[in-house]
């Protein structure tokens, strides 16, 4: 990991087109702002982790699963929670 | 562009899905009647696949707002010919949408990103229940 000191105005670079910029810093709280091209995605790295995780779940269900599900929305009553 | 086979218009990721970078290009295949559950396959691994949904029959309330840098990763010219499709997690004992990070496609350009709706603190595991 490349490890870098860097004061509130000052940025980063990432290759040619990621500007990584510090724009301040009060106690342990830093904001940070990040210029990327449209098709370099940026993220909090607990959302990122989460959303991978959630679209490996969902990848390539079963075809059983599939199954249940199109049996599912092809019977409404039975797919909606009954009325209270 | 269509492929040949399936004879499906493809469509292109602006960017990848979080969790697979080498997928690209998807085409989107109908599963049921009324068009409610489609599957999202692959073309370059015709294993991958993801269910995916229309949100309006099951979450009515669910209207994600689109920023701007969306339009311009899609290469929009008009929002209203953009589909929203909830990726849907198919379990045994309960099946999810994730509302969170909805894929969205532009019917005219054929590119489609997952979106993350920042700060809307909407689930990613809501259970999905048909609204009518």
């Amino acid at each position: 990991m490349l490890v870098l000191t860097r004061k509130a105005g000052e940025s980063v670079m990432i290759g040619d087109d990621v500007v990584v910029t510090v724009l301040e810093a009060r106690g342990d709280v830093i904001r940070i702002g990040i210029q990327a091209p449209r098709d370099v995605q940026v993220h909090r790295e607990e959302v990122y982790q989460e959303l991978r995780n959630a679209n490996r779940e969902a990848a390539s269900p079963t075809d059983a699963a599939v199954r249940a599900l199109t049996e599912l929305l092809d019977r409404p009553a039975a797919a909606s929670p009954p009325d209270e | 562009m269509t492929d040949t086979e399936l004879d499906m218009p493809i469509i292109d990721m602006a960017v990848p899905m979080p969790g697979f970078p080498a997928h690209r290009q998807f085409v989107l295949v109908r599963l049921n009647d009324e068009g409610l559950l489609y599957a999202f396959t692959s073309i370059d691994d015709p294993e991958l696949r993801f269910l995916v949904a229309p949100p309006e029959p099951f979450f009515p309330d669910y209207a994600p707002e689109i920023e701007n840098e969306v339009f311009a990763a899609l290469n929009t010219q008009d929002p209203d010919r953009l589909l929203v499709m909830v990726v849907i997690t198919a379990g045994v004992n309960e099946t999810t949408a994730n509302l969170l990070a909805p894929i969205i496609v532009d019917r005219d350009s054929r590119r489609a990103m997952q979106v993350v709706l920042t700060g809307s603190n909407l689930p990613v595991r809501a259970v999905m229940r048909r609204a009518f």
